[in-house]
């Protein structure tokens, strides 16, 4: 048994120090004392100053505590598509280790298709999920089965601990675990207090007879050589910012670390100091104390610990930037294992334990207690939503704990599909590898959580985040807001009305204003859903200029765009520029059914201790009724099967019904796909960042890659089954869907013409022409008349901040 | 429903009985996670914003759990009375019985 380290809490230290301690000290200091006493008031002033330096320090915000960020946590149920790839990589998210026996909380191992997993206890707010031992069965990727471990119990749904995705850092980029007394092992104690301090528990902040020793040393050989200060004035060292070594700062130390005793409990004490105590860096970020320590070094909690590595985190506190276990594994060592020494010389372990602890390798890991930062542009998402709730000061010194809407599985995917797809994109186009960029968002249908967002080719690349910022204009991803504006007024118009795709002259603002079809060709009457699926411009613009440009502005607006939008004749093809994440929030409210969901990238925010300060909770509203948007869908249901969308055939599993929309803009700068499975809505968006045209359509670019996306993705079917209110009818020789009690019967005139010349023409356009049509303005003359361009230009540098969480709605 | 679907409505019936709604509507958004078109979970979501008096949500949730609920009449008519209490209560007395007609069956 080794030797305690003998304890003297000194219940009532209140015995005044300064006098006593000081008659320890040498003539110098006793001759300091005597000054100070002589100089009077203004030494009395002096120690009351420090006196509320040292409380201000200590018990004020003695540590800036770090946001800390979560994914979404991983709900495990009987029925779920879950690979034992997809809960691999998951666990290896959160830090689990593979481990047969389980020993402890945060192991798994993994059988064939069977995973045995220790789960960690975790507290969410709104319930405890307890440390459990799992018994998992993922036959051909989904959860057969999920039982307790011992008794078998099936269990109908766990919830795992949710995986750090990102920390927002204190100003001075400081990160911390903090351990509470209870929590610092003892053997860490007693090996620092060896080391360090070993009269820790005996002196009153300041060790004289130390001091003087050190200053024999010091004098003798001229310069700094030995320290001899104790825990309490290394703490107080740190409530400076800087590192001099003067005399007069020396003093100050003293003093305040006696003070500091003086008020403190010991325990308390050697608590702030285990956190306090800087123990290396990395990068940019200060490691300080001994929680964040043994993440950083081991990646393991300090409880985890062995004997050597107790020892190096001991040993390197004395300089860690010299002895940096990274750069000089052999200095390091070499400190190790005379601490280990100095451990079995004070019987802290035996003198076999020590022999075995110095042959061990130091076994420090890269890249520990380190967030992955693999998810720049989901954070960026996440800080946005935060900036608009919390100071910035907040963020990065409270401790507050955000659980976001990320699934990494999801994005996983997403990641990966970019990755393949790009390559083969520039390929296709011959241009240089790196050429094109994009962007894709994923949420979900029915709540608008956010669950994935690439803002670039490269998606580990914290730069400009295309998702949030590519404000580009959307093409014909506008088409299905003008048809399902129509729609929801079904007094006038059912899938089947005629409508005119007949040439457009219009003078605004004094020029003249001539769209056309992407193949030069007009199709006459058509019906209105024809009109969707093969994306006919024309068509499109009269049945816009008939609804009136400012209300589909408005409208747009309604079903999510955040920014405003400028109500000229050339929106209606798409000259209006969003970001991919309003976007999707349009789409969303298209593929909900009409119900806006706002979008949300986090779920919660917790404060340091655990209490919810904000709660971002699923909020609904009906923007548009359930039946027109279910018109809209079988449109764009459509656009997949026989419009411009037809490649997802392919390229889906069958039975995966989607519904969606190609865009392209002039001269095929901007390449989009947006659309919607039944539980999923993705955007996607292929172009150059020099804007310039690159060859690709909505078809040959964005598709492709949301095509890719959806394809892996574990997503369910769109719902054919129509609302209540909603009859399909015979018309055109198709079950056309209308709304109960409107027309809806009669055909559209020109609408008996075979869709079949328009395909052949545009397959015969050339093998760069796309199968979509694009915003057919002619370059230069015919575009949008150049004032509005500047003042929409105008409204979007002002508009820079636009939050797409600017929703009002959110109740709690 | 799906057993974990089965198990968090329970467990939200039990927050709600108990005035944990904010508890309960965080496990009935659980539930809507794993089934979204469940008509049933925006109807108890509905009712738990009712209870605590977030009307217009309470409203917008029962018209959602409606437009899923296809033949479901009860649930159905349950959505109309909860429309019907927030109509009445914010004035809109010809609205509420067109709703009461509703819920009532009619």
């Amino acid at each position: 048994m080794p030797k305690q380290i003998k304890r003297h809490p000194r219940p009532a230290r209140r015995r005044r120090p300064p006098k006593e301690g000081i008659g320890f000290v040498g003539f110098a200091v006793r001759a300091l004392v005597l000054v100070v006493l002589g100089a009077g008031l203004a030494a009395g002033l002096y120690g009351i100053h420090l006196d509320k330096v040292v409380r201000a320090k200590f018990e004020g915000k003695r540590w800036a505590l770090p946001a800390r960020v979560y994914a979404r946590p991983l709900e495990i149920y009987t029925g779920r598509s879950l690979s034992v790839a997809e809960l691999e990589g998951e666990l290896g998210r959160l830090g689990y280790r593979d481990d047969p026996q389980l020993a402890r909380p945060g192991t798994y191992h993994i059988q064939g298709e069977r995973a045995a997993i220790r789960t960690r206890a975790f507290r969410y707010w709104d319930g405890y999920e307890p440390e459990r031992y799992l018994s998992v069965d993922l036959s051909g990727g989904m959860v057969r089965d999920v039982a307790d471990g011992g008794d078998a119990t099936p269990l109908a749904l766990v919830r795992l601990d949710p995986a750090l995705i990102a920390s927002i850092y204190p100003t001075h980029n400081e990160d911390r675990v903090l351990l509470r007394r209870e929590q610092l092992p003892p053997r860490l104690v007693k090996t620092l207090l060896a080391v360090e301090d070993r009269k820790f528990y005996q002196h009153h902040g300041v060790d004289p007879k130390g001091i003087l020793r050190a200053a024999y040393e010091n004098l003798r050989a001229g310069r700094t050589v030995q320290g001899a200060s104790t825990l309490t004035q290394q703490l107080v060292k740190n409530f400076y910012l800087t590192q001099e070594r003067t005399l007069e700062r020396k003093l100050n130390e003293a003093y305040m670390a006696v003070l500091l005793d003086r008020r403190y409990d010991k325990d308390e004490i050697l608590t702030a100091y285990a956190n306090e105590v800087y123990l290396g860096q990395d990068g940019n970020r200060a490691i300080h104390g001994f929680g964040l320590a043994s993440r950083f070094y081991f990646k393991r909690d300090i409880d985890e610990l062995d004997i050597p590595q107790t020892a190096m985190l001991v040993g390197i506190l004395k300089g860690p930037s010299e002895l940096n276990p990274f750069r000089k594994p052999e200095r390091v060592t070499e400190r190790r294992n005379l601490v280990i020494d100095l451990m079995a010389h004070h019987r802290i372990i035996s003198k076999a334990e020590a022999e075995q602890a110095k042959q061990a390798p130091l076994g420090v890991v890269e890249g520990g207690a380190r967030p992955s930062g693999e998810y720049p542009a989901f954070i960026q998402l996440v800080r946005r939503q935060l900036r608009r709730d919390y100071r910035e000061e907040d963020l990065r010194s409270e401790g507050l704990r955000i659980f976001t809407t990320l699934d990494p599985l999801t994005q996983a995917h997403v990641e990966a599909a970019v990755r393949a797809r790009l390559p083969k994109l520039d390929r296709t186009r011959r241009l240089p590898a790196g050429t094109l960029e994009t962007a894709a968002v994923v949420t979900s249908v029915a709540q608008g959580e956010v669950l994935a967002v690439v803002g670039g080719r490269d998606p580990e690349y914290a730069g400009f985040n295309r998702a949030l910022d590519a404000v580009r204009p959307i093409g014909s991803l506008i088409k299905p807001v003008i048809y399902l504006k129509a729609l929801s007024q079904p007094q006038r118009y059912s899938l089947v009305t005629p409508i005119q795709d007949k040439p457009v002259n219009l003078r605004v603002a004094g020029v003249m204003w001539r769209p056309k079809n992407y193949d030069h060709s007009v199709h006459g009457t058509v019906p209105l859903y024809r009109a969707l699926v093969k994306s006919y411009n024309l068509a499109t613009v009269n049945l816009g200029l008939d609804l009136g440009v400012s209300e589909v502005a408005a409208f747009l607006r309604d079903l999510g765009a955040v920014r405003d939008i400028d109500a000229v004749p050339a929106m209606l093809l798409g000259s209006v520029s969003l970001p991919p994440v309003e976007v999707a929030q349009a789409y969303q409210t298209i593929a909900a059914g009409g119900f806006r969901a706002p979008l949300r990238a986090i779920r919660e925010v917790l404060d340091a201790s655990g209490r919810p300060l904000n709660r971002y909770p699923l909020a609904v509203e009906s923007v548009v009724p359930a039946e027109a948007a279910y018109l809209t869908q079988w449109a764009m249901r459509r656009v997949v099967t026989q419009g411009t969308a037809t490649w997802l055939n392919k390229r889906l599993p069958s039975g995966l019904t989607v519904a969606g929309k190609t865009g392209t803009t002039n001269d095929m700068r901007d390449s989009w796909f947006a659309g919607f499975s039944g539980d999923k809505v993705v955007v996607s968006w292929v172009g150059r960042d020099d804007n310039k045209p690159m060859g690709l359509s909505g078809s040959t670019g964005a598709l492709r890659v949301w095509g890719d996306i959806m394809a892996s993705l574990d997503t369910q079917p769109l719902d054919a089954g129509a609302p209540d209110g909603v009859v399909a009818s015979g018309a055109c020789g198709q079950r056309v869907p209308y709304i109960d009690g409107y027309a809806g019967s009669a055909c559209g005139g020109g609408g008996g013409r075979s869709s079949a010349p328009a395909v052949a023409a545009q397959a015969g356009a050339g093998a760069a022409a796309p199968a979509d049509p694009v915003v057919a303005q002619d370059a230069g003359r015919a575009a949008a008349p150049p004032p509005r361009s500047r003042q929409e230009r105008k409204d979007r540098t002002q508009q820079r901040e636009v939050s797409p969480f600017l929703s009002d709605f959110y109740g709690n | 429903m799906a057993p974990a679907v089965e198990a968090l409505a329970a467990r939200a019936d039990q927050q709600r009985q108990t005035g944990d709604y904010a508890g309960a509507a965080a496990t009935l958004e659980r539930a809507l996670r794993i089934e979204p078109r469940q008509a049933y979970l925006w109807n108890r979501l509905a009712r738990v914003r009712l209870e605590q008096g977030q009307g217009t949500q309470a409203s917008n949730l029962a018209a959602r759990s409606n437009a899923l609920a296809g033949a479901q009449p009860e649930l159905k008519q349950n959505n109309w009375d909860i429309i019907a209490t927030i109509r009445r209560q914010s004035g809109d007395i010809e609205g509420a019985v067109e709703a009461e007609r509703r819920a009532a069956g009619g």
